[in-house]
């Protein structure tokens, strides 16, 4: 004895729409009439025009809390990540020494990320600075930018720097070169005062005996202190990041080595296990020759 | 369900059954009522049934019949014939109604509402896998955990609606263990007391006064036997039983006594013909089962929001699908946006809320006496808009009560209260002490033995309901009753029986000078006056003349116009010559003077209203409930009870009372001017469904006398038809199949009988009307809490949708996760959303009409929309800024994050340069993702605290109704904050919660949106309460 549902027609329903989406006896357009249609949508805009003052007045207080300098936290930057050059899509660097096209464009990338490093932009726009000491630029009071920036130039990359280089950074003979640079963090003193260098070495055994022989520039991968610290993107307008270029000599070719570099620095830890970036950075290389 | 036995309630009671004054006529078309019942409701049981009731058991001489079952009325069954029986036809009781499975029921908790949204949630997370692992290998396993999370949320929200609702069927199942009924039986030549359970068919069993009869029985001798056959046929007035075949049908015979009826007095032998499921009762109970249960109004309710939650999750969800799609999105993050909008979108923890808040109110009503079978039947008791009451033992005491006395020319009012203290009559008079005398003796009602210390009305006494009435009334006025008695030797004595209507009894008195035998007699107003040639007034006999003649008969006419039962009592002196003291009476023989009796005094029963139950009525009248009474009884006691508890007015008339005023024909009056309508059975039984319609659309007040309990059905169809929720209350077994069709059922706790209680929804611990309305009206408030729980919980969903919009359409990075967004519905928001079931009503809900069943919806436009478009937008917007706050301080502006997500979320990224030119490794940036979760988690959570405030009250400001009333809230806002501080600063290490420790300022980052929220919603309602009926109520008002 449930009570009987009344099944509608397909008509009925079509009719019922129409009715709902205009009703000529009650002159109701989807159920509202022309003035609570506008009521309505009065009131929407209002509420939601203030809605929208309020965020945006809340987003503009807030925005005063943060200095345009320097960010307000910087505590998930404590170590400092590294990262390669030339950037792939997986951070595996593959060479096939007879098709041009698989280093072509790491070429291009690579010719591209070195411009600036040019000695005679460097020149132009950086300071000579000495060695072995942090280039600080206190505000003492006053605000003091543009900061300055100490030069890096592309030739202390040596036989990675590219300039006249028919190899193409050693691409097209099987022995590429890798860039490796460190994270750029405010007002971090890298190395703690103590000279700090990039080292790489195979990740397992057998990566360590395929991975061969290879050149770092500057030698020994070392990192000045000079180039620390890092001011911000709006001070240190002309900052030129360091780099590490390692050369590999002779990979077994048409294996994937693993390689691992890392920064050795007094104030950088390279053990964080969730982290697999910090201050270290892991590649695949590959040489595949015919 | 445990072993179905014997109701342990009824048999004490029996004893103060109501009497009616029935007379055969209208048995008879109670009968035809149970027929039609039959043959109208079930066709296919019809055939069955007719053959069943075709028995010709009654018919049979013993000898028929002691070959037909193969049995021995002196010897009764061997053991082993018994044996074999029982393992034949089986046990003799009522096979319990079908139960679901448990494991039915599990699965069903698990598919039911949202559950489904979730697998499929569950299911595309380990697609979503399976595809990621196709493509690569080492993919990470978090799709899988979150599958299997969804997965656990199912099962657990499954697991726990499934434990609630085993709870509430435990309540019951209490009921079902009561102690097993014994049997007297003879077998094997021998008289042995075995389980009811045992018997069979062909068995001897012999019955006495009090018994439950143990089986369908065709009596074979019977020593003044009566039985109480109200369970069965609604009849209230105890039949007597003889060994005579004297109907052609069944039901009417005098010969068979029905499973489960009682035996009130006498003793009898007789055979048992049927067992179990095959007695009439049986028969009724499986009709009963077969009438379909209607769905509660609740659960209607929470259907229709379900479906509004998953349609809104599915359109949207679907929408964003193409449009990721259409944005060039990887199918494969379609499908991750795809699960999060489903998340975000479904309360997962709010139907296991809604559980518990029902079953919160369930204890509640538990304690007002109303105990709730049905979690869902909370509510429906709050929309009902009929009530169907019986009249005995729920609007009634269930008692016979002296209500009015005549003597002296004069009619005095008894106290009919609970506790008859207050009788305030004039009992100086000389005929008051005749007549009391007359009322103690002349009456074999005696108290059982022991029970010194109960109070006297609530004494059990031995004997029928008038005389019980009689008895306790003397108790009260006069004390010890039985001391009077045994002061007064009784010598002789004539029973009531029906062809003299009186009972005389003949005492030596108690006053030592006084030689004399007193003669009393008792009975028939009418029957006792012809005896009568004189009258007591003032304690002086006076000649019965004319005049006095006349005045007997007004008091008689306005008595029994009342409704009341009206004895008469008169007495005679034996003159002490005739009779000596060592005369032997006979009453066989009647040696003694019988007329010229002296007319004391008249003396009038009703069984009285129960003294809460007038204020219950006006209660539900205020509240727009129509009372409709359905009674058994005559027209005019039902009337009567009806106008003396407001079921009709005092200044309401029905069709006939016009009539007469106006003396006029009943044809001719206006049907328009009455307001109330008196039916009985047999008009009822004439009446077309139309004009049933009609009768109850067209009279407020409507009392329906006379009618059989299957009526009570058609009732219940007719009112159902006007749209109303309808209660019904009962306690008979031919009540069940009414209790069932009802929108709730209602048995007596007391009085019901097992089948009623296993029909219905609901049982009233003390078969009292009042009780009821307390249930309407936490029935009410748990609706309005209700939805206050609901329009909180759906808040924060717009709060948990949008981040997935925007990271969807403006590609920043994920504001909050979706296990965080579990972490709100199932942690944070359980404690507060119950909390909202504690809130007090905000106005009198007493006070308005029944809500309307197809408008009055639980979850309306006004609420989804101003939950989802209002204060879920500004939730939305407080979160993000909470969320753009946490990022501008560690680096990334607001400018930046738009359209990084691709680069952000790219794992061999790891030099991501920020406003400040700093760069970052995708670990590092995971970790400020996950900070961001947490802000955002924070910032719904604390103005989820101010729309737990505002949620409070619909209408009335918060300082209306006052913040600290409500303790509970309290508790819940402690309970949010305190489950956010664990998480941040408790797990905020444990990775894969996605928690981190959030810096102490970012907690209140959201405060200006939670008290813009508190504010803006007091505003809505200050413009509600200002203006009733305007735009703006029809548009905020949910």
């Amino acid at each position: 004895m449930v009570i009987q549902k009344e099944k509608k027609s397909c008509g009925q329903v079509v009719e019922e729409w129409k009715e709902f989406v205009w009703n000529p006896r009650t002159h109701q357009f989807m159920g509202r009439t022309g003035t609570s249609w506008a009521f309505i949508l009065l009131f929407y805009l209002v509420f939601y025009g203030f809605l929208t003052a309020m965020f945006t007045l809340t987003m503009w207080v807030m925005l005063q809390t943060v200095s345009d300098h320097t960010p307000k936290y910087q505590d998930r930057l404590a170590t400092p990540g590294l990262m390669i050059r030339p950037k792939t899509e997986n951070l595996d660097v593959i060479v096939n020494v007879s098709d041009t096209e698989s280093w072509d464009q790491h070429v291009q990338k690579l010719n591209k990320f070195l411009e600036p490093y040019n000695d005679s932009i460097q020149a132009q726009k950086n300071d000579v600075c000495r060695p072995g000491r942090y280039y600080e630029q206190p505000d003492n009071g006053v605000l003091n930018y543009p900061k300055r920036a100490c030069q890096f130039n592309r030739t202390q990359l040596g036989d990675c720097s590219g300039i006249g280089d028919p190899t193409h950074y050693g691409y097209s003979t099987g022995q590429p070169c890798v860039f490796i640079k460190m994270n750029r963090v405010i007002n971090f003193y890298a190395g703690a005062n103590q000279s700090m260098n990039v080292t790489c070495v195979g990740k397992r055994d057998e990566d360590a005996e395929n991975l061969g022989n290879f050149v770092m520039f500057p030698a020994n991968g070392n990192i000045d202190l000079m180039y620390f610290p890092y001011y911000g993107k709006r001070f240190h307008v002309n900052y030129t990041q360091p780099l590490v270029a390692v050369k590999f000599l002779n990979v077994t070719p048409n294996v994937e080595v693993n390689v691992e570099c890392r920064i050795n620095a007094a104030n950088i830890a390279t053990d964080d296990e969730r982290d697999k970036f910090a201050g270290r950075v892991a590649f695949k290389l590959r040489i595949n020759k015919t | 369900m445990g072993k179905k036995t014997l109701e342990i309630y009824s048999v004490e009671l029996s004893g103060t059954k109501d009497v009616e004054q029935t007379d055969k006529e209208d048995g008879k078309e109670r009968y035809r009522g149970l027929k039609n019942c039959f043959h109208s409701k079930k066709d296919h049981h019809t055939e069955k049934l007719k053959k069943e009731l075709d028995l010709d058991d009654h018919k049979l001489s013993i000898k028929e019949l002691e070959k037909k079952y193969g049995t021995n009325i002196i010897t009764g069954l061997s053991s082993t014939q018994a044996a074999e029986l029982l393992a034949q036809n089986g046990p003799n009781a009522l096979t319990p109604p079908k139960e679901t499975p448990e494991i039915i029921k599990f699965l069903k908790q698990m598919v039911g509402g949202f559950s489904i949204l979730l697998w499929i949630g569950a299911i595309l997370c380990w697609i979503a896998y399976g595809i990621q692992y196709s493509m690569n290998k080492s993919s990470s396993l978090d799709d899988v955990y979150l599958g299997c999370v969804l997965a656990l949320v199912v099962i657990l929200t499954g697991i726990f609606a499934y434990y609630q609702e085993a709870k509430s069927t435990n309540i019951m199942s209490t009921f079902n263990k009561m102690i097993p009924q014994q049997a007297f039986v003879i077998r094997d030549s021998e008289k042995k007391t075995i389980p009811a359970e045992q018997l069979v068919v062909g068995d001897i069993v012999e019955i006495k006064g009090g018994d439950r009869v143990p089986a369908d029985i065709r009596l074979l001798s019977a020593q003044g036997c009566k039985v109480d056959n109200s369970s069965l046929t609604g009849e209230s007035e105890p039949q007597a039983r003889s060994s005579e075949f004297t109907h052609d049908s069944l039901l009417e015979t005098k010969n068979i006594a029905f499973y489960s009826t009682t035996c009130l007095e006498g003793t009898a032998t007789g055979m048992v013909i049927n067992t179990g499921d095959r007695t009439i009762i049986g028969q009724i109970a499986s009709l009963a089962s077969g009438v379909g249960n209607e769905k509660t109004p609740i659960a209607i309710e929470i259907e229709h929001f379900v479906h509004i939650v998953a349609g809104v999750a599915v359109s949207i969800g679907i929408l964003f699908f193409i449009i990721a799609v259409s944005l060039k999105y990887q199918v494969l993050d379609a499908i991750i946006f795809l699960i999060g909008i489903i998340v975000a979108n479904v309360p997962e923890g709010l139907l296991a809320t809604v559980t518990v808040t029902l079953s919160l109110t369930a204890k509640r009503m538990a304690k007002k006496n109303c105990l709730v079978k049905n979690l869902e039947a909370v509510e429906t008791l709050g929309s009902t808009s009929i009530i169907c009451s019986d009249k005995t033992g729920t609007l009634t005491q269930n008692r016979m009560t002296v209500a009015h006395l005549w003597f002296d020319n004069q009619i005095f009012i008894a106290d009919t209260s609970e506790d008859h203290s207050n009788q305030v009559f004039d009992q100086s008079s000389g005929t008051w002490a005749s007549l009391s005398k007359i009322i103690t003796l002349c009456n074999r009602a005696e108290f059982k033995p022991g029970q010194e210390s109960v109070p006297i009305m609530k004494r059990i006494v031995v004997g029928d309901a008038s005389e019980t009435a009689l008895l306790k009334f003397s108790e009260v006025i006069l004390g010890d009753v039985m001391e009077i008695r045994k002061r007064n030797h009784k010598v002789a004595e004539i029973p009531f029986n029906s062809t003299n209507k009186f009972q005389l009894s003949i005492h030596k008195t108690d006053d030592p000078n006084d030689k004399r035998f007193l003669m009393v007699m008792k009975g028939a107003p009418e029957r006792i006056l012809e005896k009568c040639s004189t009258i007591m007034v003032n304690g002086q006999e006076q000649p019965l003349d004319k005049s006095t003649a006349e005045a007997f008969h007004t008091a008689y006419m306005e008595l029994g116009g009342l409704g009341e039962r009206v004895l008469g009592f008169c007495h005679l002196y034996l003159p002490a010559d005739e009779f000596p003291e060592t005369y032997t009476f006979d009453v066989d023989a009647i040696n003694f003077p019988t007329s010229n009796l002296c007319f004391v005094g008249l003396l009038s029963m009703i069984d009285p209203p129960r003294s809460t139950v007038p204020d219950a009525v006006t209660k539900c009248r205020s509240a727009g409930i129509k009372v409709i009474m359905v009674t058994g009884d005559h027209p005019i006691t039902a009337k009567a009870i009806a106008k003396s508890v407001g079921i009709i007015s005092a200044n309401s008339e029905t069709v006939e009372d016009i009539a007469k005023r106006l003396h006029i024909a009943v044809e001719q009056v206006n049907k328009r001017d009455a307001k109330a309508a008196v039916v009985t059975g047999a008009e009822l039984k004439d009446m077309s469904p139309e004009q049933l319609d009609e009768l109850l659309t067209n009279y407020s007040e409507i009392v329906f006398a006379r009618t059989s309990p299957q009526q009570k059905l058609i009732i219940v169809e007719g009112c159902q038809r006007q749209n109303a929720v309808v209660a019904v209350t009962g306690d008979g077994v031919n009540d069940s199949p009414a209790l069932k069709k009802a929108d709730i059922g209602i048995a007596m706790g007391i009085a019901g009988s097992d089948a009623a209680k296993n029909a219905a929804d609901m049982v009233l611990l003390d078969d009292n009307f009042a009780s009821i309305v307390t249930g309407v009206e936490e029935g009410r408030l748990i609706f309005d809490n209700l939805k206050k729980t609901i329009a909180y919980t759906l808040t924060k969903n717009i709060a948990e949708l949008c981040p997935f919009l925007i990271y969807i359409i403006v590609g920043l990075p994920l504001p909050i996760g979706t296990i965080t967004i579990l972490f709100i519905d199932l942690g944070t928001d359980i404690i507060p959303s119950i909390a909202l079931a504690y809130e007090k009503a905000e106005s009198d809900i007493m006070n308005r009409k029944p809500r309307h069943k197809k408008k009055d919806r639980l979850v309306n436009e006004q609420l989804a929309i101003y939950s989802y478009l209002h204060i879920g937008l500004i939730q939305a917007v407080g979160g993000f800024v909470v969320y753009f706050t946490v990022y501008a301080q560690e680096g990334f502006k607001p400018n930046i994050l738009i359209n990084l997500r691709v680069e952000w979320e790219d794992s061999n990224v790891n030099d991501l340069e920020d406003s400040y030119g700093q760069q970052w490794t995708w670990y590092q940036r995971k970790y400020l993702e996950w900070t961001g979760y947490t802000a955002f988690f924070v910032g719904i959570m604390v103005q989820q605290i101010a729309d737990l405030i505002i949620r409070k009250t619909r209408r009335n400001s918060i300082f209306q109704q006052g913040l600290f009333r409500n303790k509970v809230i309290w508790v819940g806002i402690a309970s949010q904050i305190i489950i956010a501080l664990i998480l941040s600063y408790g797990l905020g290490s444990i990775t894969a919660l996605n928690f981190t420790m959030l810096r102490p300022q970012y907690w209140f980052v959201a405060v200006p949106y939670a008290i813009l929220i508190w504010v803006y919603d007091e505003v809505r309602k200050l413009f509600i309460r200002l203006y009733p009926g305007s735009w703006w109520e029809k548009n905020m008002y949910y």
